[in-house]
C-alpha cells in the first residue's frame, strides 16, 4: 500500500483517457443530443408559429367571413331593389305598350268604320239611283238630280 | 493460530502483482495487476466509444446509445448546476472520472477469493482485481484534478489566489488595520496563513483519493473476512448440517455484501466526480469586490 511508479503510469493513463474519450464518446454523443435539441425546438417553434398562424388565419377568414355576408346582404338586397324596378319598369312599359296597342286598334277600328260607312254610302247611294232609276226611269235625269239624291242620303245616314 | 492462518490468509490476498525495478528503492516498482486491469478497462472503453460513435443515429436514440446519453445528459446537468462559467473540458472530464472509476469498482463483483485462485492456476502468487483499491490510482486521479485546480485557480484569478495563499485568514490584519503595529503583525502571520491554506488545499486531493480508496478497500476487506470466517472455515464441514448451514449464510451474506458494495462503488464513482466538479467549480468561481 504505498505510491511508486504506478501513480505516475495511472495519471498518463487517465489524462489520455480524458483526451481521448472527449473526442471519441462525449464530443459525438453531445454533438448527437445538442442536434437533437436544436431539432425539437425548432420543431416545437415551428408548431408554435404554425399554431399562431392558424389562429391567425382563422379569425382572418371569420373577418373575410363577416365582410362577405355583409357584402352578400348588400348584393342581394341591391338585387332585390333592382329586380322590383325591373319588374316595375316592365309592367309600365307593358301597361304603355297595350295601351298604344289599344289606341292603335281604336284608330283602326275607326279608320274602318269610316272606311266602311263611305263605301255603304256610295253603294246605298248607287242603289238609292238605281231604285230611283228604276222607279223614274223616264223623268229623272241621272246627272241633274244625282247631287240632290246624295245629299238626301247622306243627311239620311247622318241621322242614322 | 486458526486466527494467525486467517490473517495471513487476507494479507496474503491483499499483495500485488509487482514488478521491482529496484528491489531497494520502494518506489520502483509498478502493480502489473492494476496496469493490466486499468489498461484493459480504458482499452474497453475507447474501443466500446469507438464503436458507438459508427453507430450514432441522429433520430430517436435506442438501446446503448440511449443509456449512454442519459448518462452524459446527467453529468451535463450536474456540471450545469454546479458551474458559474462555461468551460468545455470540465463534463469530458467529469465523464471519464465517473465511467471509468465505476468501471473499476464494478470490478468488485467478481469475488477476491476467486480472482486470486484464477491468478494461482496461471502460476501468479497475486492478484488484485479491483484497481481502486490500489492507492496509487486514486492518488493519480485526485492529484491530476489538483494540478486542474490550482492551474484554473492561477490563470482565471492569479492575485486573488495568491493573497487567499498569503494572507487568509488573517487578511484583515494586513488590509484593513491602520495601526502599524498589527500590520507587521500581519506580515509576521503570513507563514502561518500559508500553512492553513496550504493544508486546507492539500487536504481536498488527500480526502478525495483516501475516501474512495477507503472506501474500496475496506469493502475488499470485509468481503475477505465474511469469506474467511463463514466459507472456508466450513468448507471442510460439509458433511455436516452445521457446516452446510455456515456455507449457505456464508454465500448469502457474501452476496448482500458484494450488492451493497456495488451500491458503495457507484456512489464514490458519483461522489468522486461530483467533487471534482465542486473543486474546479470554485477555482472559477468569480471573484467578489
Amino acid at each position: 500500500m504505498s505510491i511508486d511508479l504506478t501513480f505516475i503510469a495511472q495519471i498518463v493513463i487517465f489524462i489520455l483517457m480524458v483526451r481521448v474519450l472527449w473526442k471519441l464518446l462525449y464530443a459525438p454523443l453531445n454533438d448527437a443530443m445538442e442536434a437533437r435539441n436544436q431539432k425539437i425546438e425548432k420543431g416545437l417553434a415551428a408548431a408554435e408559429a404554425g399554431v399562431e398562424a392558424k389562429a391567425k388565419a382563422e379569425s382572418l377568414i371569420a373577418a373575410q367571413l363577416a365582410e362577405a355576408k355583409t357584402k352578400a346582404l348588400e348584393i342581394i338586397s341591391a338585387a332585390e331593389k333592382r329586380a322590383v324596378e325591373v319588374n316595375e319598369e316592365a309592367i309600365n312599359k307593358s301597361r304603355r305598350e297595350a295601351e298604344q296597342i289599344l289606341d292603335s286598334a281604336r284608330e283602326e277600328v275607326l279608320s274602318e268604320l269610316e272606311h266602311a260607312r263611305q263605301s255603304l254610302r256610295q253603294e246605298i247611294a248607287g242603289i238609292a239611283m238605281l231604285a230611283a232609276e228604276k222607279v223614274i226611269e223616264a223623268e229623272l235625269d241621272a246627272t241633274r238630280h244625282a247631287k240632290m239624291i246624295e245629299s238626301i242620303v247622306h243627311e239620311g245616314l247622318g241621322a242614322a | 493460530m486458526a486466527e494467525q492462518e486467517q490473517s495471513g490468509g487476507i494479507a496474503e490476498h491483499l499483495q500485488y502483482w509487482s514488478y521491482k525495478f529496484d528491489d531497494s528503492n520502494p518506489f520502483m516498482q509498478i502493480h502489473l495487476d492494476t496496469m493490466i486491469l486499468t489498461l484493459m478497462i480504458a482499452l474497453g472503453l475507447i474501443c466500446f466509444a469507438a464503436w458507438l460513435r459508427g453507430k450514432l443515429v441522429e433520430g430517436a436514440p435506442t438501446g446503448v446509445q440511449n443509456f449512454m446519453e442519459s448518462v452524459i445528459d446527467f453529468i451535463n446537468q450536474t456540471v450545469k448546476d454546479n458551474f458559474p462559467v462555461h468551460n468545455p473540458m470540465i463534463a469530458p472530464l467529469a465523464m471519464t472520472i465517473f465511467i471509468f472509476i465505476l468501471l473499476c469498482n464494478s470490478l468488485d463483483i467478481l469475488p477476491s477469493y476467486l480472482m486470486h485462485h484464477i491468478a494461482g492456476s496461471v502460476g501468479l502468487e497475486t492478484f488484485r482485481q479491483v484497481p481502486t483499491n490500489d492507492l496509487n490510482l486514486p492518488v493519480a486521479m485526485a492529484l491530476s484534478v489538483f494540478i486542474l485546480v490550482l492551474y484554473y485557480e492561477f490563470k482565471l484569478k492569479p492575485v486573488h489566489f495568491m493573497k487567499e495563499l498569503l494572507l487568509q485568514p488573517f487578511a484583515a490584519l494586513l488590509l484593513d488595520s491602520k495601526n502599524p503595529l498589527v500590520k507587521v503583525l500581519g506580515v509576521i502571520l503570513i507563514p502561518l496563513n500559508l500553512t492553513l491554506k496550504l493544508v486546507e488545499e492539500f487536504a481536498k486531493p488527500l480526502s478525495l483519493s483516501f475516501r474512495l480508496f477507503g472506501n474500496m478497500f475496506a469493502g475488499e476487506v470485509i468481503f475477505l473476512l465474511i469469506a474467511s470466517l463463514l466459507l472456508t472455515n466450513s468448507i471442510n464441514d460439509l458433511a455436516s448440517a452445521g457446516g452446510i448451514v455456515t456455507e449457505v449464510a456464508g454465500i448469502l451474506v457474501g452476496l448482500g455484501w458484494s450488492l451493497f458494495h456495488m451500491f458503495i462503488g457507484l456512489l464514490q464513482a458519483f461522489i468522486f466526480m461530483i467533487l471534482t466538479v465542486v473543486y474546479l467549480s470554485i477555482a472559477h468561481q468569480p471573484v467578489e469586490h
